[in-house]
């Protein structure tokens, strides 16, 4: 069965193929990441808001960057071949893929009737751990705190030929059930010849 | 007449300026379960002189628990905890601030406090202080007297935070393990 190879293959490398770090660190050092950004950048003509919509999309970008780069680590490492289908995918990246980096395995669910979206939703985020959003108002309804990871999936999958739209639908931190993400595949990119010179 | 035994009155915690953080009240139970609320100002004025005894006893003390600071009247102790970054820890505990539950309870109220009895709640507090610490949107510095310019609380504002420490002061008993 697909999902339970990929969860083997997940546990595997876990157990073997890691470094581990220890999580207060990685959760630290992400929360003084989007701190600064909260900090920085401001609404235009304010001395102290902050422009939440900018602080989402400077870390989608940042993740993005991620993404790219750990795609060949991820590959490497789990040796899985291409997947058929999205629904393989899905099962990838929850069961070996998150695995691999955080060590936790977000539930795939939430298959829309076309099969080309699903949700992941997280029981458990490293990233946020102890934190609570600044009480400012906005915060509650406007920042995605790891918002990071939405960039991850996006630029992974583009290495992979899949472009991708990922968002936050639900997160705990904002007082929702869950944290749930929501991945829509627009197109499979096809490699296109650069334009011709004549 | 019920049988009395301790409860917290106050919690305060005071950073490493002496600038207060955050203070708790708790409520004594009167005669007739009512309950008497406590007075804000004259608990910060106890919880301010107590840092007079923090200051006398720094170079004797070494470890991190003060335990019992001043027994102000036949009610009213103050108990103390410093940590290592200078942030004090101060439990203010009403002798006779609960009705017994149970008659095994009431022995307890007539024998007194230990030493000891106090550790649980200060283990607590010191547990919800690091957490919050641990939020990347929780600044010290901004709580600081000396590096803040311009009206700012100086409070912490955290609910978390300031839920544990309610919890903890309600839930404590004198003799309880773990809160």
């Amino acid at each position: 069965m697909a999902s339970s190879k990929a969860a083997r293959i997940g546990e595997d490398v876990w157990k073997s193929r890691t470094e581990k770090i220890n999580t207060e660190i990685v959760t630290l050092t992400y929360g003084t990441i989007v701190s600064s950004l909260c900090r920085d950048l401001l609404l235009p003509n304010t001395t102290s808001s902050t422009d939440y919509a900018a602080v989402n999309a400077e870390l989608d970008r940042m993740g993005y960057n991620i993404g790219l780069r750990l795609v060949e680590d991820f590959l490497a490492k789990s040796n899985t071949g291409a997947c058929q289908n999205l629904r393989e995918t899905a099962e990838v990246i929850s069961k070996t893929g998150f695995k691999i980096f955080l060590n936790i395995t977000p539930i795939v669910s939430g298959w829309s009737s076309d099969g080309k979206s699903f949700g992941l939703v997280f029981e458990e985020n490293p990233l946020a751990d102890f934190v609570e959003l600044p009480d400012d108002g906005r915060s509650q309804e406007e920042l995605w705190y790891s918002n990071i990871l939405c960039g991850v999936l996006r630029g992974a999958l583009e290495m992979v030929q899949m472009q991708v739209d990922v968002r936050f639908v639900s997160d705990v931190l904002r007082g929702n059930d869950t944290t749930e993400m929501r991945v829509t595949l627009l197109k499979y990119i096809e490699d296109e010849m650069p334009p011709d010179d004549e | 007449m019920e049988a009395r035994i301790p409860s917290i009155a106050c919690i305060g915690v005071i950073g490493r300026h002496n600038n207060p953080l955050h203070i708790s009240l708790f409520p004594a139970i009167g005669p007739n379960s009512t309950q008497e609320p406590r007075d804000k100002l004259a608990f910060t004025f106890m919880l301010n002189s107590s840092l007079d005894i923090f200051e006398a006893r720094m170079p004797s003390k070494t470890s991190q628990d003060f335990g019992l600071l001043h027994a102000l009247d036949e009610r009213i102790a103050l108990y103390g905890w410093l940590t290592n970054t200078g942030v004090k820890l101060v439990i203010v505990v009403d002798m006779e601030g609960r009705i017994a539950p149970t008659p095994e309870a009431a022995k307890i109220g007539v024998l007194g406090l230990r030493g000891g009895d106090l550790l649980p709640a200060f283990n607590a507090l010191q547990t919800a202080y690091v957490r919050l610490l641990q939020n990347p949107f929780y600044v010290p510095d901004d709580h600081d007297p000396k590096l803040v310019r311009g009206h700012r609380a100086l409070e912490i504002q955290s609910p978390k935070f300031i839920r544990e420490v309610e919890r903890t002061g309600q839930a404590w008993y004198p003799g309880i393990v773990t809160i």
